[in-house]
């Protein structure tokens, strides 16, 4: 199933070293890396900046979600390769595919390991109002739920004869009706509810507001940052100044 | 002074001819458990968002009359400050659970009316020993199985200590036996705190025998509000189309005086220990 | 063919487990005949809803068959399945989506290879059986929740399937609504349809469903006639259910000395029974 592929992105509690990394430590770890993939076009550096990201991925004990995320990106890859093989080169489709595998890599370990509610303190952090905080970590409480709801929407619609596959573009845009209307009128319903369940605990009171989970930014997360850091101004030097050995290139 | 007191109350929901509450006179006194019963769609849920302010500040629509909480008006007054007089747990678990995990679910409705985090641990410890979810607090909410989701809703609406506690179809989505433990849960904190129970119910033979009072709905009116015994002695209470307990119905059929028919098993067995067949 | 063709459904040692490996169902072993109705119960996550997405291949086994009139499910598409099993689901929110009641009839009825002329006539027949009428040009969206899950039922049962599946269809439904559903089984039944249930309505398959599959953990923990399953308190209670009161009722007058015979099963028994013991007593007393 299609949506399975969000699981990739569904947090999990766990305690391992990466799961107890401050959020902010996470972000900065997400962005440098992506950074560093978009720096590069050679697939040299690249593959090097991948297999640097597996033992974070073993420590966080995420193998198997990651796993099915990059899988559930298979469809993906095979059309950039395709079109890129095509139109460009083997070598720039093989760095593009890379790229993405980097970047998906590091937000889905981002997404793995913070708790939504302490993404939101550390929006909070960062001089967010806690409104929009609020809002993005509720969002991602419901990723799962919804899933699960779309799920029972197709089975319920196979079940009277619905079927997926129809010819020609009208169609297919027409054929999404019966899915996506139920989705929609049962996700405003379902926020209706999410929202007099929070006013009825008083969200928005006017009170100042405490918080009884706080996080903290301790010396693991400052060895992390020196580490991102460094490696992001060593890439950097790097990239200025190439090794021929890293414009290896795949011979076609 | 009462909890919640309705003075001719009426509401439609904006874009509806109809209204989901005709001319509702109704007060809610302290330290009471009690039904609410009707047909679906008599207007059980509307009367229920009328208690904390949802109606008319939520959901807004023409009302007409007042309804006041503790003296103050719910048109008026801030939901979130009612929302320590008046907490509403609603029908679907899932919905009310919203952050990742139980001691920051009950935390919740604390952090927002400013509590200092050394009082919200004292509370919590006091509501998870209550509600018996100790072990459930560094869970995430899908992690927990319907019965426990709703045990955590109820701790999350507990832990403001409101004086009335509403359950909208509490048991609606759980088994039999969790249902009953739900029921028999609240009934216990009802006692314990002295506190008000409203509850909303299909299913009147898990709790019948437990209330205080009964308040039954139809079409958007209440017909009765009265204490449990003068409820089911009325004819009103027959000739309403919701699921009466299995031992009412039984004995219903025996054509016996209105007031000797039993609602419970213990009563059921009394009265047939009265007769002494023997 | 060599399959048991006695059995119009037929589960042999079925499992199933969902792709992220949470075991649903384990040796699954379960048939069911021509023309029955039988209630699935058991606490939430048992497998309930698990077992009923195989019928039409919504799910399909892991390991083990099953067989739906000899055949494998597997050999057939859900399209195929679906003409013959009408799985009508709890939420009726989660599948009407057109602008008007007719529209949704019409939508369920595209599927099947029919006429113009036969659609039109299915739609009135089944709008007239189910009293919608009036509100054939309303939006589905606007029907009270008791009336939108009798369309669900309706766009399930225009297809005219041999096997109905019921998820929870007595949930938060008042007297009425009950009453409604229970007539309506009664006339299906009497049609030879096949009829499953999952509920957790423990008053009413003990009422109406002469037999029961109850399911713990994924597993089948007992099959049989309701009267014996729901009256035995080891079954009832490892299945999160409780005792019926009618049951519970009979045992209490054993206790105060009472002789309750053994045929004293449904509510209608106990009323016919009890009314001998108040109308002597009257008599006696005057």
């Amino acid at each position: 199933m299609s949506l399975q592929f969000l699981n990739a992105f569904r947090f999990l509690k766990k305690n391992t070293i990466i799961h107890n990394l401050d959020p902010r430590a996470k972000l900065l770890f997400a962005i440098i890396y992506t950074i560093n993939a978009l720096m590069f076009n050679e697939i040299v550096p690249l593959f090097i900046l991948f297999i640097s990201l597996i033992p974070l991925i073993l420590l966080g004990r995420l193998f198997k979600s990651w796993f099915k995320s990059l899988r559930g990106m298979s469809f993906l890859f095979i059309i950039i390769i395709l079109l890129n093989t095509l139109f460009i080169s083997l070598n720039f489709a093989m760095a593009m595919v890379l790229r993405i595998s980097i970047m998906l890599s590091a937000f889905s370990v981002f997404f793995l390991t913070v708790d939504p509610n302490d993404l939101a303190l550390s929006l909070i952090s960062m001089k967010v109002p806690y409104e929009f905080a609020f809002s993005f970590s509720l969002a991602f409480r419901f990723v799962p739920t919804i899933a699960i709801e779309a799920q029972n929407i197709m089975d319920a619609q196979q079940s009277r004869g619905y079927e997926m596959q129809q010819k020609g573009i009208i169609n297919q845009v027409k054929n999404l009706f019966p899915l996506i209307v139920p989705l929609i009128v049962s996700s405003i319903k379902r926020a209706f509810n999410v929202a007099e369940a929070l006013e009825s605990r008083a969200f928005g009171s006017e009170k100042k507001r405490t918080f009884y989970f706080t996080i903290k930014y301790t010396v693991k997360d400052w060895i992390f940052t020196c580490y991102l850091l460094a490696l992001l101004s060593i890439l950097i030097i790097i990239r200025i100044n190439l090794p021929i050995w890293l414009k290896w290139s795949i011979p076609v | 002074m009462s909890l919640v007191k309705f003075h001719n109350f009426y509401f439609r929901y904006k874009g509806n001819k109809i209204y989901a509450l005709n001319d509702i006179k109704l007060s809610i006194e302290k330290d009471k458990f009690i039904l609410l019963a009707g047909e679906t769609g008599s207007g059980k849920t509307s009367l229920i968002r009328c208690m904390n302010g949802l109606i008319p500040q939520f959901y807004t629509g023409h009302y007409k009359g007042i309804v006041e909480v503790k003296g103050r008006e719910t048109t008026t007054t801030p939901i979130a400050s009612l929302s320590s007089e008046v907490g509403i747990v609603f029908q679907n678990p899932e919905n009310q659970l919203i952050t990742m995990n139980v001691e920051h679910e009950l935390a919740f409705g604390l952090e927002n009316l400013g509590i200092s985090p050394k009082l919200i641990k004292e509370r919590i410890q006091e509501v998870v020993e209550l509600t018996e979810i100790t072990h459930l607090l560094s869970k995430a909410p899908f992690e927990l199985s319907g019965g426990e989701q709703q045990r955590v809703a109820i701790a999350s609406i507990l832990i403001l200590e409101p004086k009335l506690i509403i359950l909208d179809e509490p048991t609606a989505s759980l088994d039999p036996l969790y249902a009953q433990k739900i029921i028999n849960l609240l009934k216990k904190i009802q006692e314990e705190k002295k506190v008000t129970v409203l509850i909303s119910e299909h299913r009147l033979d898990l709790l019948i025998s437990l209330v205080d009072e009964i308040i039954l709905m139809k079409e958007g009116s209440i017909l009765i509000h009265d204490s449990t015994n003068n409820v089911l002695e009325s004819e009103v209470f027959d000739n309403l189309n919701i699921n009466k307990p299995v031992i009412y119905s039984i004995f219903k059929q025996l054509n016996l005086d209105q007031k000797s028919i039993p609602i419970s098993l213990e009563q059921a067995l009394k009265r047939c220990a009265h007769k002494n067949v023997k | 063919m060599l399959n048991d063709m006695n059995s119009l459904i037929h589960f042999q040692d079925v499992n199933f487990s969902y792709p992220n490996g949470t075991i649903a169902l384990m040796e699954i072993n379960l048939k069911i005949n021509r023309g029955e109705t039988i209630a699935i119960m058991g606490q939430n996550g048992a497998g309930k809803t698990t077992l009923i997405r195989m019928l039409n291949g919504l799910l399909r086994p892991t390991s083990g068959r099953v067989l739906i009139e000899g055949e494998d499910i597997n050999t057939s598409s859900i399209g195929s399945l679906s003409k013959k099993i009408g799985i009508i689901f709890q939420n009726p929110m989660h599948q009407l989506f057109s602008n008007t009641v007719e529209e949704e009839i019409k939508f369920s009825l595209k599927s099947l290879d029919l006429s113009k002329e036969e659609v039109e006539q299915k739609t009135i027949s089944i709008l007239n059986e189910y009293r919608f009428e009036k509100y054939a040009s309303h939006s589905p969206m606007n029907l009270s929740g008791g009336e939108s899950k009798k369309l669900a039922i309706a766009s399930i049962m225009c297809r005219d399937p041999d096997i109905l599946v019921f998820d929870e269809p007595t949930l938060g439904q008042d007297a009425n609504e009950i009453k409604f559903f229970l007539d309506m089984l009664k006339k299906e039944s009497k049609k030879e349809k096949t009829i499953i249930m999952v509920t957790h309505n423990v008053e009413f398959a003990f009422e109406h469903v002469p037999r029961v599959v109850l399911m713990t953990n994924g597993r089948i923990l007992a099959d049989g006639p309701t009267d014996r399953l729901l009256t035995n308190q080891t079954l009832v209670s490892r299945s999160s259910l409780i005792l019926p009161n009618v049951y519970k009722l009979k045992l209490g007058l054993k206790t105060i000395g009472w002789e309750v015979p053994d045929n004293i099963i449904k509510k209608a028994d106990m009323v016919k029974f009890l009314s001998n013991y108040f109308e002597k007593e009257k008599s006696e007393v005057n």
